[in-house]
């Protein structure tokens, strides 16, 4: 059978574990294509209005996959680690796609909960091999093969690759900059994994800072012991993952001096980040001043626009290191009020 | 300590009566205006959700009145309101309010932490002292959605028009001269008869409309332009999809029963969700079910812009109305929204429904 994985949303995080899986059951995969116009109009014509652009393009790749899969993945990620959730959207995500794609393409659930420990995570991708028709001993060894793969795969990000290098073999693109030694500093891009590997929808920002001198920091990057450690710092456990996970990172990209500038790319609605950006925004302007800039995508978001603000933040980081010693002629100096130069 | 705490509809009865039997001062905060919701909105990040910009609004206005204290209830995921207390936190630090923030958490999750800070908000008194507030508060959250039930019906089918709100009105303001959860009941008591005694117009037979969507939205009626109040002047019959009681039921009470009748309501939906996706999304979608399984004319849903949950639900809803032929409408609500453009869409709405039960178009 033909099994269609829409390349969105988590694809970026969880493709290997979900690919070898089905392939191991002996099914072939196929992707949706790369994120483009079509797509995007799509979702947005099929989605509520109020929904974010990740959850609108999801419904777009589901479309373009409608006809020349058997059937579409949908992974309704409730929990990704024990204790914590993930967004809201994500859960109810199979009903909206139920309800909103014309043509009731033929879904294939992939209920992931690990809610009460990874283990019972896994249970969920046991039962759908159950529900493709495998036996027992055939999904056990699919799924340890999974496991493998995508524990190979995040040791790779960890240790700094990324997304696109590793599933999109568009590396050499990526890496010009930093193989060569010439990269002026880092830039810390904080975002969720939808969007800051999403080339389409991020207005190639990687490879535009690359073509500036600049290498990206990705949040994969930064490992799971580091990002506890940061958000250690607030009273409460932070719940979702992915808004752990981006606190996390940014707070140790500045605590460890490890970027000259972050970007927060966040797209518009996105209930996480609004919390997310503002707790970092606040700890940054407390305590680090490094020049920090958000960034809000949606579906119409211009690529001059975009342009223009990346250059703006690069000009500024750079006029910042070059001219250290400026001193405002209004009493005050641009960056903060509570804070000299 | 003088303790303050965010509106939400007419919780302040049941939180004034609980901190009046504790002996602990509080402060109430102003009731929610348009200078409230400038206040949230100006310290806010941008894309915050409703409620939250209310709250920071709330919390300012009551320090000014003397607050140095804030109690919130909090949750753990995955809505956004479960990480609300530690972002309001670093929000008024930043604004020059370091004040304390005291957050209940549910008590499943840590219950010692939840005990001490029960007690520290109890003012120190002895646990059978608390424990019986708190009962008491609980019995008052009851009475007063009685009370509230009855103006709904009352609303449609008063024979002098505005009785119902005028009485309303009259009794919030009156309330908070009462001291002590006792006093409070008592009082709800005398206006319950007085509300009974508002004259019906004879063969009144109006539409009748279930109110479901975000639990702060549907009980807030600052944040639904009061919604209760528009849709009872046009004769309609509203019908509450959650309550303040039925929240305190759910979290905060060990009564099994009404646990169990609430799965079976929940289980209503299950054709089109069946599963917590945290908020009240599930209760929305089994309620719209229920509501047209009891035959009633048409819901409405209401949320706040960027609602993560209702927005679920508000995909949901759609199919629930296709399959079933049964009118549903969504509002959302933000710190823009426009009296006279909702309350265009709410008549369209009731004309829409009238002229389905072959009515015609009617001004109530």
């Amino acid at each position: 059978m033909k099994i269609g994985i829409p390349r969105a949303l988590l694809y970026y995080i969880y493709y290997p574990l979900w690919r070898t899986f089905l392939e191991e059951l002996g099914h072939e995969v196929i992707l949706s294509s790369g994120t483009n116009r079509g797509i995007l109009d799509h979702g947005v014509k099929s989605c509520v209005d109020d929904a974010c652009l990740p959850v609108k393009l999801f419904h777009g790749h589901v479309m373009d996959l409608a006809g020349k899969a058997d059937r579409i993945l949908i992974p309704r990620l409730i929990s990704v680690q024990p204790g914590e959730f993930i967004c809201p959207k994500f859960i109810g995500l199979p009903e909206m796609i139920k309800n909103s794609v014309p043509g009731k393409p033929n879904l294939l659930i992939l209920n992931f909960n690990a809610r009460s420990g990874m283990e019972k995570g896994y249970e969920g991708l046991r039962s759908l091999g159950r529900e493709l028709n495998a036996s027992n001993a055939m999904i056990n060894h699919a799924l340890e093969h999974a496991r493998a793969k995508q524990d190979v795969y995040t040791g790779m990000l960890g240790k700094g690759s990324d997304p696109i290098t590793l599933l999109e073999k568009r590396g050499r693109q990526l890496s010009n900059g930093r193989s060569a030694g010439k990269s002026k500093g880092r830039i810390g891009l904080i975002g969720h994994p939808y969007l800051v590997y999403d080339q389409y929808i991020n207005m190639n920002v990687c490879s535009k800072l690359d073509a500036k001198g600049y290498a990206p920091l990705f949040p994969e990057n930064i490992p799971a012991h580091e990002i506890d450690k940061a958000c250690e710092r607030y009273p409460k456990k932070l719940f979702w993952s992915y808004g752990k996970s981006l606190l996390g990172s940014g707070l140790a990209m500045l605590e460890h001096g490890m970027v000259d500038g972050l970007i927060l790319l966040t797209s518009f609605g996105c209930g996480i980040d609004s919390f997310i950006d503002d707790l970092l925004q606040r700890a940054n302007q407390r305590e680090f001043h490094v020049p920090l800039t958000t960034i809000t995508l949606d579906e119409q978001t211009g690529q001059a626009g975009f342009d223009t603000r990346l250059e703006a933040f690069i000009d500024m980081l750079e006029w910042r290191s070059r001219y250290d010693s400026y001193l405002s002629p209004y009493g005050a100096d641009v960056y903060s009020n509570q804070r000299t130069i | 300590m003088i303790l303050t705490f965010p509106h939400m509809g007419r919780m302040y009865i049941p939180i004034k009566g609980l901190f009046d039997d504790l002996g602990v001062k509080t402060v109430i905060p102003p009731p929610i205006s348009k200078k409230t919701l400038e206040i949230g909105t100006r310290i806010s990040p941008e894309t915050a959700c409703l409620p939250l910009k209310i709250n920071l609004g709330n919390y300012i206005e009551s320090i000014q009145k003397g607050a140095d204290t804030v109690i919130l209830m909090g949750s753990c995921g995955p809505c956004r309101f479960g990480y609300y207390g530690v972002v309001e936190k670093e929000i008024l630090k930043d604004n020059g309010y370091d004040i304390d923030v005291v957050i209940l958490d549910s008590p499943g999750l840590d219950p010692k932490v939840f005990l001490q800070r029960i007690r520290k908000i109890s003012g120190n008194r002895s646990w059978t002292k608390i424990a019986k507030a708190f009962l008491q508060a609980s019995r008052v959250v009851t009475k007063v959605d009685e009370l509230l039930d009855i103006s709904l019906k009352k609303r449609p089918r008063e024979r002098k028009r505005g009785e119902t709100d005028r009485t309303l009105a009259r009794f919030e303001r009156e309330v908070l001269d009462c001291h002590g959860s006792r006093e409070i009941m008592d009082f709800i008591e005398e206006y319950k008869i007085i509300f009974s005694q508002i004259q019906e117009r004879e063969n009144a037979d109006p539409l009748k409309i279930g109110l479901v969507g975000e639990i702060y939205t549907l009980i807030e009626p600052y944040v639904n332009l009061n919604i209760e109040k528009k849709l009872g002047a046009l004769g309609v019959e509203v019908y509450r999809g959650i309550t303040i009681a039925d929240w305190v039921r759910t979290h905060l009470s060990l009564d099994r029963k009404y646990k169990k009748q609430r799965r079976e309501k929940l289980k209503k939906g299950e054709d089109y969700l069946g599963l917590c996706i945290g908020g009240h999304a599930w209760e929305t979608v089994a309620s719209t079910v229920s509501y047209c399984d009891m035959g009633l004319d048409g819901v409405i849903q209401i949320l706040p812009f960027g609602c993560m949950p209702e927005i679920v639900a508000e995909s949901i809803i759609p199919a629930i109305a296709r399959d079933r032929g049964f009118p549903a409408m969504t509002l959302t609500v933000d710190e823009l929204t426009g009296e006279a453009g909702y309350l265009t869409r709410l008549e369209a709405f009731v004309d829409l429904l009238s002229q389905k039960k072959g009515r015609g178009y009617e001004q109530a």
